[in-house]
């Protein structure tokens, strides 16, 4: 089948504003996006810029946003789009442009770093692994399976008005290591979520659910977050 | 230092934000049934004195005026600190904000303290 794809296009050193191309050619319903866009680039038009590694939902690197919502290339099939109009494709949104497709996510991974996003155990390793109750596995079962796409943190509009944010994605990491139950740095996680650039600019929007593409409930998760921050002392 | 909330962080304005509307459902609902199904709350001169003459029903509307003017200015001013990025602006909107929250409380407690009192 014949279908259209309107994608953003910018080149700083060329171009004075951005500007969207359009590319139709044959596709199978069954291929994935990316393919199409390997496709464009590899048979069609050299110069079209777009980040891609591991092309099985799980490096994070094609976050975009296809026709308004943030997803993986990787992993939308064509099938599932509207193939009647021109399908567009434009950079994840908020983060700044370095070429077409490509955003630089230096802000994003900043803020990542900024709720110390590993593991900290003070205490003397037992000699084996560090156990945990399967009840207390569950409660960062779903949290741990971020990939660290940004599509969350750019669908976010507090996000978009504030990007001293922490942004979703950072607060979903802070969750994860403030309720394992093997990490001992807890008050100061709690002490960094707990800034008005942190939790309290989340307004409970859920557009970071509707974007997470390993469909994580980004949202419950920072609600349990400012419960955590209020009921502790702080 | 840069200005926030009440509390640096924003936890308190974010807890009395739900606290504050959970009462103002339940006091909501208290005044639809009393309004518009029990049939006690036909508005009238004398209905309402009645009703205002009763120091209960006095603190129950004085407390129905904080809390709704708590959870409305608290609403303003978190989209203020989403949009306004300016610390002399928002300096400038929080004090508008307790202002306006101090005068309409007082128009409010200078009508219903004084009022069905002989």
């Amino acid at each position: 089948m014949k279908a259209t794809f309107k994608i953003f296009r910018y080149d700083p050193d060329k171009d004075k504003k951005p500007y969207y191309k359009e590319y139709t050619l044959d596709v199978e319903p069954n291929t994935v996006l990316l393919d199409v866009l390997n496709d464009i680039k590899w048979h069609y038009d050299g110069t079209l810029t777009f980040r891609r590694s591991c092309a099985h939902a799980i490096c994070g690197s094609c976050g975009m946003t296809i026709n308004g919502k943030n997803r993986l290339a990787c992993q939308t099939l064509i099938k599932d789009l509207d193939t009647s109009k021109p399908i567009k494709i434009e950079p994840l949104k908020s983060y700044p442009v370095i070429k077409d497709l490509v955003v630089d996510m230096n802000k994003f991974y900043e803020k990542m770093f900024k709720v110390k996003p590993y593991l900290v155990n003070d205490n003397p390793p037992p000699g084996r692994e560090f156990l945990q109750t399967p009840e207390e596995q569950k409660l960062i079962d779903e949290a741990y399976s971020c990939i660290w796409c940004g599509c969350c943190t750019s669908s976010c509009p507090s996000f978009w008005a504030d990007d001293d944010y922490l942004g979703p994605a950072a607060l979903l990491k802070a969750y994860r290591f403030i309720f394992d139950t093997r990490d001992t740095l807890t008050e100061e996680r709690l002490r960094i979520v707990n800034d008005a650039d942190g939790v309290w600019r989340c307004h409970v929007i859920f557009n970071c659910v509707e974007a997470c593409p390993k469909e994580i409930n980004i949202t419950e998760y920072i609600s349990r977050l400012k419960l955590k921050v209020v009921t502790s002392k702080l | 230092m840069s200005f926030k909330s009440s509390g640096n962080s924003g936890a308190f304005a974010w807890f009395y934000q739900r606290i504050t509307g959970i009462f103002l459902f339940v006091i909501l609902l208290l005044h639809f049934t009393i309004m518009h199904f029990t049939g006690t709350g036909e508005i009238t001169y004398e209905n309402i004195v009645g009703r205002l003459s009763d120091p209960y029903w006095k603190m129950l509307d004085l407390s129905f005026v904080v809390f709704a003017l708590y959870h409305g200015l608290n609403g303003i001013w978190m989209a203020i600190q989403d949009y306004v990025r300016s610390e002399g602006w928002r300096a400038v909107i929080y004090t508008i904000l307790v202002l306006v929250g101090v005068f309409l409380f007082f128009l409010a407690a200078v009508t219903l303290i004084p009022f069905g009192l002989k």
